[in-house]
């Protein structure tokens, strides 16, 4: 029996002793294979899953060297089973190729005549191929490489893509790194994306994922479509461009509801991409209007699903997505992987808050007792009437209130998902309030307020939820939510992680009704936070009002 | 020639029957009454048959050579004839193997004679069926041909001057045919296509399918090859449409070979060469799951437990579902319930609509240290005579094959895995075998029994060993080598120190996780079990703490105080402020409601009154508390709290009212009825005392065999007495001393009479034994004999 960090878990989990003096050595042998899934504070969970595996493969490592890294670091002997499934799906990468024939065109061709047999009796996959051109190869519909990749991974023959890409129209773009320098992981993040092909960059909110964009862009040195969540991301990414590469305001073009411009650099809203008249896409043109070098998507754990079956069309185009979390509430991963790309650079948020990249963060759950009527006005609630009701108490408006003044000098942020609730709030906090119908003129000119520290409260709706950049925002508090969104509470969170100028932490509250269902949502919006590191301390809503 | 292989085992020493009988032990059982009754029984074709499926495929050839020698055979002969088919012809040592190759086939008793005159057995060469592939001889082929037919084909061979030879007979024909230049010169005659067509027969199998085979050809007439073969009777028509090739004509065109080549020693063991100390290591990491596995099934089915089918078995559905709760594909779910099933842990109860239900044993195997629980384990897979791998296949009639239905057994099972154990065993450290050259090898070593029946309980094997952590990365692991061996308390001993050592503490985190880094000593397992939820497991087991969980502890009995304390005591580190809330949050909730029992109850708006009623000492049978100050809760039914207040000079009225709680507990249940009787198996053979005293009972009844003795008097006198234990003790010395006794025995009229005996063996409540005063051998019930005393 060795003393290693590592213990296999028969259901695939490994779990590392993070205290233990091998650990960091461990996390490097086995993070090219495994999620990491959860990172408390002594044992941090990693699972291997078909995908992490699938992504192993395609980054060069073979199954010798994952079974070697998991005995050389396992405490106790790795059941035989497991070290046998591993070298079984690891297998199935790479089977099926998709390749660029010089007569054929796009071929899909295998080292394995029987799963190339097999996968061409599946219903799924017949109409997407063309003829048989041998007895290991097939040809394939050019519009339908990315369906086709989709559908193998769905039948457990996921396809290496040697297809290539092109090279798009060229442009220039370089970094201009005049009194700010790429940081390390940023650089690595834009190489290894680059260098793997295609792919997927999480890291957390706050770490400058713009700028691995931009370093994205800068290798690829082409015409590029960005794809964002919404209006004011799109007006940031821009504003980012300028002012961190060689690119001027004439390069680069928005196209959004309120303006339409194709430029080198074009910045997308997902919305207006996915506007239908009369069921038709109406924006499809845009993929067409130019050679696109590069595709970057912004929030890839948001992409709707018109943008996969958009994204399955532009697979000779080389694609980036960026985002805090792989999570997606609809479970489409498997999607990601196939279309986007697979996973080319993570690193665990903790660590990144211990390097000093993201301001280090207290959550702190306040628990509101109710009040006996709003407790008799909740248990003869409707069950879908409950977690409005619960989540929108005027005991938590007192709460948030007491919080508030408690922060006195602080930037703080009130967040929540009820429109009236947040009318409520600005009323009784004297602050302004951002909500859906706020014009951009106006949500940008409250912004740089808060910025420019004149109002020192500002009470947002979801629309706040991504992409907005509000430096100075040392507390957020959250008082409701979309139910039990898990990317949401990361995405909150991630409002207050940038660096502070003071170098101060940053604290994020949730304001939540004991004993009720705003209860349970909470604890699974925390889930992710949890596994990431960041530990919930819970208080008592008295204690608040207390002033303690 | 029965008659001299009788009188050849009656010169053979004690200690040769012995081997003989350690060897075959199925020719003692029952003994026999004398050595020609022996003789008779190993002579028999199935006794035969069995001793020929495991001779190896050296010995068989050397017995095959024999065979086809005309007996008496010398050593000299034979050996001339074995060496032409060796593979290293000039290898020195040859004799030596040879003359202990011939001594195995003697103490077999397959082979009889001194070296210069060795012979097969009788019934040998009956059961060698076509030794070698080997034909008939040309006596036996040409057996139905007319006389005519005979002599033109004898004209025919001899290069027929025209002549009209008349009759011949097979006698010459054979002895033609017997004459190699002459059949050099037929064989060189015939076209290509003939001679491929001869090739394809010379190895055998000798015989082949043609449509009209007693058709009259001539060399002249012949037009197919097949007919230019008959017309010079290099084939012979054997049937309508069968013809085989002569075993004269074969010989010549093996070159005077037996066999194609006679390889003295096993094929090697061919594979990957693994380091020994991983395999162990990932051998015991599998043994450590699959223990765990079996425990979580039984655990399951304590709670939940599936139904019997009416044919026996599992339901299909049920299989699907353990699968799914075990993680495991549906093979390996279906191999772990077998063994359960195997060792006696699970069975199913003989009710109606009977359950799967685990048994007493279970709760004994469970509380021993693991490499024991997987000793029991292992054992019970390797002598179990059923075939987990079967299931999910269709049997003759396309009836599914369920899980733990009668249907899986198979015979051979536990010999299978036996000597795959033992093939792996004879490889070398570390060297994890490929299964063609472990196939390749059993065929040598037991040729006469394969198949793709075999081959199949084959693969079964070698996949379920690495299931069952016996071979690891398909190396044959150290406990797995003790196991190959018999030894289940070594395998146990040598897998101790390879499997997690249990650990009293667990590492708790803020996520409300407590991972504990190893298996925990018992008691903080079960505590574990009831205030969190398992969440994953394997070589450590991750617990959640929840709401429902920490509800659980605090049902049972556990104060939130308490709960701090223990988790405190067995965390490394401090309680994580989370988990900290969540237990006290969720005690001050616990208990608000109350919910009791009762079976009636007593209202009444005046309170004076019932503190009346309370206060009154005749109240206390009634078993009345005081639950507000208007009510009383009774554990008495409402009829005697009605008649008990009357009795006190009150006036109650009955009240009517539903509703009455009904508490379901989940128990944890157990089935009464016995473990099935696994079969017994000979694995390892007779045990030396029970030979020693089948050879001592063959020879006494031999001996009287023999001697014809006439029948001894009883001696007069009183019959002994004795206790039965007393009586049984001394009959078993008497069987280890070979002693002769004086019984008393009733026999079947109920009559006293008194025997004089040489007792052979006991078993199963009978005596057999010599009987001196009847001079045969008999079987006396133990329960008859009245008792035993010494004879002088």
């Amino acid at each position: 029996m060795t003393d290693g960090p590592l213990i296999v878990q028969s259901d695939k989990t490994l779990l590392l002793e993070v205290d233990h003096a091998a650990a960091d050595e461990c996390r490097k042998a086995i993070a090219p294979f495994a999620e990491l899934e959860r990172a408390p504070e002594h044992v941090h969970t990693y699972r291997i899953t078909p995908l992490a595996l699938w992504n192993a493969r395609a980054a060069g490592h073979d199954a010798e060297q994952v079974v070697d890294a998991l005995i050389g670091h396992s405490r106790y002997p790795v059941p035989h089973a497991l070290l046998v499934d591993i070298a079984e799906t690891m297998a199935r990468y790479g089977r099926l190729r998709l390749e660029k024939d010089p007569v054929n065109g796009l071929v899909l061709t295998s080292t394995d005549r029987a799963v190339l047999e097999e996968v061409l009796r599946s219903k799924k996959i017949q109409p997407l191929l063309g003829e048989r051109l041998g007895a290991d190869s097939v040809a394939v519909h050019a519009s339908e490489r990315g369906t086709l990749k989709q559908a193998l991974l769905k039948l457990g023959w996921p396809a290496e893509d040697l297809a290539g890409y092109v090279d798009g129209e060229h442009h220039a773009i370089e970094l201009d790194q005049d009194g700010w320098t790429l940081r390390p992981y940023q650089r690595e993040a834009a190489d290894s994306f680059w260098y793997g092909g295609s792919g997927v960059v999480v890291l957390p909110c706050g770490a400058g994922k713009t700028i691995v964009g931009a370093a994205a862009m800068a290798h690829a040195q082409a015409t590029t479509l960005i794809l964002v969540t919404n209006t004011v991301s799109a007006h940031q990414w821009k504003q980012e461009l300028i002012k961190r590469t060689s690119l001027t305001e004439d390069e680069i073009g928005e196209y959004t509801g309120a303006k339409k411009e194709i430029r080198p650099v074009t910045i997308a809203t997902y919305q207006v991409m996915t506007t239908r008249r009369q069921g038709v896409y109406r924006h499809l043109e845009l993929f067409d209007a130019r050679d696109w070098g590069l595709v970057i998507y912004d929030e890839v754990h948001l992409l709707p699903a018109p943008i996969f079956r958009m994204t399955a069309d532009l697979q000779a185009r080389r694609r980036v997505g960026l985002t805090a979390t792989l999570v997606r509430e609809d479970g489409r991963e498997g999607d990601v992987f196939s279309l986007i790309g697979p996973k080319r650079y993570d690193s665990p948020w903790k660590e990144m808050e211990n390097q000093g990249w993201i301001a280090p963060a207290d959550c702190v759950e306040v628990r509101v007792t109710l009040t006996d009527d709003e407790r008799l006005t909740y248990a003869m609630a409707e069950s879908e009437e409950r977690y409005r009701f619960c989540a929108t108490t005027p005991s938590k408006t007192r709460v948030t209130e007491a919080l508030v003044k408690r922060h006195l000098g602080d930037q703080v942020l009130v967040i929540g998902q009820y429109i009236d609730q947040l009318d409520e709030l600005a009323e009784h906090l004297n602050a302004p309030v951002i909500k859906g119908e706020t014009r951009v003129r106006e949500r940008e000119r409250l912004y740089q307020a808060f910025r420019d520290k004149e109002i020192q409260v500002l009470v947002v709706s979801k629309v706040a939820n991504f992409s907005i950049d509000l430096p100075e925002a040392s507390v957020a508090i959250q008082v409701s939510g979309t139910f039990g969104s898990r990317q949401e509470e990361a995405q909150r969170l991630g409002r207050v992680l940038r660096p502070k100028t003071g170098g101060g932490g940053a604290r994020f509250y949730s304001v939540v009704s004991r004993d009720t269902v705003d209860q349970d949502f909470a604890a699974h919006r925390q889930r992710f936070l949890a596994e990431q590191g960041y530990a919930y301390q819970i208080i008592d809503a008295d204690d608040v009002l207390a002033g303690e | 020639m029965s008659a001299e292989f009788a009188d050849w085992l009656r010169g053979r020493n004690d200690d040769e029957l012995r081997a003989l009988v350690t060897a075959r032990p199925e020719l003692v059982t029952p003994v026999p009454a004398h050595l020609p009754g022996l003789a008779a029984r190993a002579t028999t074709p199935s006794a035969t048959g069995r001793a020929l499926d495991r001779l190896d495929r050296f010995t068989l050839a050397i017995l095959e050579t024999l065979v086809l020698l005309p007996s008496p055979v010398s050593m000299g002969e034979l050996r001339a004839l074995a060496a032409r088919a060796l593979a290293e012809p000039g290898k020195t040592g040859f004799q030596g193997t040879l003359s202990k190759t011939v001594d195995r086939l003697r103490t077999l008793a397959l082979a009889y004679g001194p070296d210069n005159a060795l012979a097969p057995a009788p019934g040998v060469r009956e059961a060698l069926d076509a030794p070698a592939g080997f034909g008939p001889p040309a006596t036996e082929v040409f057996r139905h041909y007319p006389p005519e037919r005979l002599g033109e084909l004898i004209d025919d061979i001899v290069g027929g001057d025209g002549d009209d030879g008349g009759s011949g007979s097979k006698e010459g024909l054979a002895e033609l045919l017997s004459e190699p230049s002459l059949v050099a010169r037929l064989v060189a005659e015939v076209s290509p296509q003939a001679r491929a067509a001869l090739d394809e027969l010379a190895w055998g199998p000798a015989t082949g399918r043609v449509p009209n085979a007693r058709r009259e050809v001539r060399v002249d007439t012949a037009r197919s090859p097949i007919e230019e073969l008959l017309a010079r009777g290099l084939l012979g028509a054997t049937g309508a449409e069968t013809v085989a090739l002569p075993r004269e004509v074969a010989v010549h065109l093996r070159g005077g070979r037996v066999h194609r080549d006679l390889c003295p020693s096993p094929p090697e063991l061919r594979g990957t060469e693994r380091d020994q100390s991983l395999a162990d290591r990932t051998a015991a990491g599998q043994a450590f799951t699959f223990v765990r596995t079996v425990e979580e099934l039984c655990e399951r089915w304590s709670l939940d437990a599936p139904g019997v089918l009416r044919a026996g078995g599992l339901a299909v559905r049920d299989l699907k579902r353990v699968a799914q709760l075990l993680e495991l594909p549906e093979w390996s779910a279906a191999l772990v319930m077998e063994v359960a099933h195997a060792a006696g842990l699970v069975v199913a109860n003989g009710n109606v609509d009977g359950e799967w239900l685990p048994t007493p044993a279970y709760d004994g195997w469970r509380i021993k240290a693991t490499e024991d629980r997987w000793a029991v384990l292992a054992e019970s897979w390797l002598t179990m005579d059923r075939v987990p791998g079967l299931v999910g296949e269709r049997d003759d009639r396309d009836r599914l094959l369920n899980v733990l239905t009668p249907e899986l057994r198979r015979a051979a099972a536990p010999e299978v895995r036996g000597t795959t154990l033992g093939v792996l065993a004879a490889g070398a450290r570390g060297l994890a075998p490929d299964v063609a050259s472990v196939r390749e090898r059993l065929a040598w070593e037991q040729p006469r029994r394969r198949g793709p029946y075999r081959d199949q309980l084959l693969a079964f094997t070698l996949r379920e060993a690495e299931q069952l952590g016996m071979t690891g990365l398909g190396t044959l692991s150290a406990h797995g080598r003790a196991l190959a061996a018999g030894d289940f308390t070594l395998a146990a001993k040598v897998l101790a120190p390879l499997l997690p050592e249990p650990v009293d503490h667990v590492l708790l985190q803020a996520d409300l996780t407590a991972v504990a880094p190893g298996p925990l000593t018992s008691e903080l397992r079960r505590w574990l079990a009831l205030s969190a939820d398992v969440e994953s497991t394997g070589g450590a087991t991750v617990y959640r703490f929840g709401e429902g969980s920490v509800r659980r502890a605090l049902d049972a009995g556990q104060s939130a105080d308490e709960l701090l304390v223990m988790l405190a005591r067995h965390s490394t580190t401090p309680v994580p402020q989370p988990l900290h809330y969540l237990v006290t949050d969720v005690a001050r909730r616990h208990g608000r409601i109350k919910v009791g029992t009762a079976s009636a109850y007593v209202r009444c708006d005046d309170p004076a009154l019932l503190d009346q009623v309370m206060a009154d000492k005749r109240a206390i049978p009634l078993r009345m508390r005081r639950l507000a100050p208007t009510v009383i809760a009774s554990r008495s039914s409402r009829a005697a709290l009605i008649d008990g207040l009357r009795s006190m000079g009150y006036s109650p009225v009955a009240e009517s009212l539903d509703g009455d709680v009904i508490v379901t507990q989940l128990d944890a249940r157990r089935t009464e009825v016995p473990p099935l009787a696994r079969p017994a198996v000979l694995v390892s053979g007779l045990d030396r005392e029970v030979v020693t005293a089948a050879v001592r009972a063959l020879r006494a009844g031999d001996a009287a065999h023999q001697a014809r003795r006439s029948p001894i008097d009883a001696p007069g006198g009183q019959v002994p007495r004795s206790p039965a234990t007393a009586t049984i003790t001394a009959l078993q010395d008497a069987i280890r001393q070979g002693a002769r006794v004086w019984i008393g025995y009733l026999d079947s009229q109920g009559h006293a009479t008194s025997r004089i005996l040489e007792p052979a063996r006991m078993e199963g409540g009978y005596l057999t034994a010599y009987d001196e005063t009847r001079a045969a051998v008999h079987r006396f019930a133990l329960h008859r004999i009245t008792g035993v005393s010494d004879v002088n």
